[in-house]
């Protein structure tokens, strides 16, 4: 049954999205992401000599800082920061610079519903300015549940708080490779099969979930074909011959 | 994704990459050295890419991606400009805009000896060669150059000095001259240093020079060569019409 959404989408379809790159001056790295009218704006310093004392010398750390709109930082923030510190803690590659900290400030801007996925997909792209080494990119998506049991894409915050769950879905980005395709690869499923980062609340059966897995896999897709086409239009084209 | 099977490392060169792409495999090609440069790692049998830039190859066997940005990331025999933040018994302690602080030893000056070390205070401006830029180690420096000669390193006194990012540097140091370089010095006289780090030190005989020069210099990073030329002249007529 398709369900009628207050925007007019379908239940599949996005909200228009749009990222910049590298608008702080003193930032290392800086990206505002939005995806309709919720908008984040991440910046990235570093990385910067030396750890904190609990971090492991041996690795690269990343500290993440959330600043809500409005009110005092409280523990809806700090469980903010640790998914979005475990999330780019497994696209980072933390041997490249051992012993140093990378910071990364998300300042939510405005939340009209997929707060987390918009932050994670600006940190990103943020860290892609900065020139941090990453594994991959990361591609956020908020999957939601309605009581009949259609699973409705990227809602807006009215659409949320009626909806009976929700999942928030982070997965590596499509890669283009030279390697060929098919059953000659080493690995058994190819990269795009993967999950990164999985939070969900409400109550949802495992069918559900798993449809909602399915969903949500296929609309990053898009994400991530968007994220490829910012990339490539904002890096500055090919100047220098170097000496 | 569509099927590449004939001439697959040429698939990519000079073309804009992102991280988790996957540029060579290493399957395919035994038998041969290949020099990897920044922005490129190896995952087993593939070279995949770590920072989203431009991919390049040079003849024989260089791959690298080109990418600019803010921080710098230290290579053997890059000269640069460091600002001292300490010193130690044996060594200066350097802030060249990476991850780490850099060590210039005390030593390393022409006819440097125990008896002569030079004296730098916290913000002194050197100019100075890269010597050893090892994973995990801070980089050391030196104020001469491979025969042991002065040539130009040490200590740049007055002027100012600027920070852009490391594409704009290669840029202004490219051969043949970059356009707004040559402009600027058809008509003015001024002295500069450029960094491969992203600092750029200008000096001139009025207050009125270094700024105009800064300015321009600044601006031209997303500028092509005659639109670079055409900037300058119009920073020329306003100068000369108002002074």
């Amino acid at each position: 049954m398709e369900v009628d959404r207050v925007d007019g989408r379908t239940r599949n379809q996005l909200r228009p999205l749009a990222c910049s790159r590298n608008l702080l001056n003193r930032a290392h790295g800086s990206a505002r992401w939005s995806q309709g009218d919720t908008i984040v704006l991440a910046a990235v310093y570093g990385p910067k000599a030396g750890t904190r004392k609990n971090e492991n010398p041996e690795k690269a750390s990343i500290e993440v800082i959330w600043k809500p709109k409005t009110g005092q930082i409280g523990k809806p923030e700090k469980e903010y920061e640790m998914i979005l510190k475990r999330t780019l803690q497994s696209i980072c590659l933390l041997t490249v610079y051992p012993n140093t900290t990378t910071s990364i400030i998300v300042q939510v801007v405005n939340d009209d519903g997929s707060l987390l996925p918009c932050a994670i997909n600006a940190a990103c792209a943020a860290l892609v300015d900065a020139g941090i080494p990453l594994k991959h990119l990361s591609v956020a998506i908020c999957c939601c549940l309605e009581e009949n049991g259609t699973v409705v894409l990227d809602p807006t915050k009215l659409e949320e708080q009626k909806m009976q769950a929700f999942a928030y879905l982070v997965f590596p980005n499509s890669v283009l490779s030279v390697l060929p395709q098919g059953p000659s690869s080493v690995e058994s499923e190819p990269l795009e099969h993967g999950i990164i980062t999985s939070v969900t609340h409400g109550v949802m059966s495992v069918d559900d979930y798993l449809h909602c897995l399915e969903r949500g896999r296929s609309a990053s897709a898009k994400i991530s074909d968007f994220l490829r086409r910012s990339l490539q239009s904002q890096l500055p084209s090919d100047r220098s011959k170097a000496a | 994704m569509d099927d590449r099977s004939l001439n697959l490392t040429t698939s990519f060169i000079d073309q804009i990459v992102v991280p988790g792409d996957v540029v060579l495999d290493l399957s395919s090609m035994s038998n041969q050295t290949i020099k990897l440069g920044g922005g490129l790692r190896q995952d087993c049998d593939t070279i995949s890419v770590m920072k989203a830039g431009k991919l390049k190859f040079s003849k024989p066997n260089k791959y690298w991606v080109e990418s600019s940005q803010k921080r710098y990331v230290p290579c053997v025999e890059d000269t640069i400009l460091g600002t001292v933040v300490d010193s130690k018994a044996d060594n200066f302690l350097v802030d060249i805009k990476g991850p780490t602080l850099a060590f210039l030893p005390v030593l390393a000056f022409e006819g440097g000896t125990r008896r002569n070390i030079p004296k730098y205070e916290a913000g002194t401006l050197l100019y100075v060669r890269v010597v050893k830029a090892n994973a995990g180690m801070n980089p050391e420096l030196s104020c001469t150059d491979a025969s042991g000669k002065a040539a130009e390193f040490g200590v740049l006194k007055d002027g100012y000095m600027f920070e852009t990012s490391t594409g704009l540097s290669r840029m202004l140091l490219s051969s043949p001259t970059c356009p707004v370089l040559e402009a600027l010095g058809k008509k003015l006289s001024f002295e500069i240093a450029i960094g491969l780090n992203g600092r750029v030190w200008v000096n001139a005989a009025s207050p009125s020079t270094v700024i105009l020069v800064s300015n321009a210099i600044m601006n031209s990073e997303s500028l092509s060569g005659v639109q670079q030329r055409i900037m300058v002249e119009k920073l020329m007529q306003k100068f000369q019409s108002s002074s």
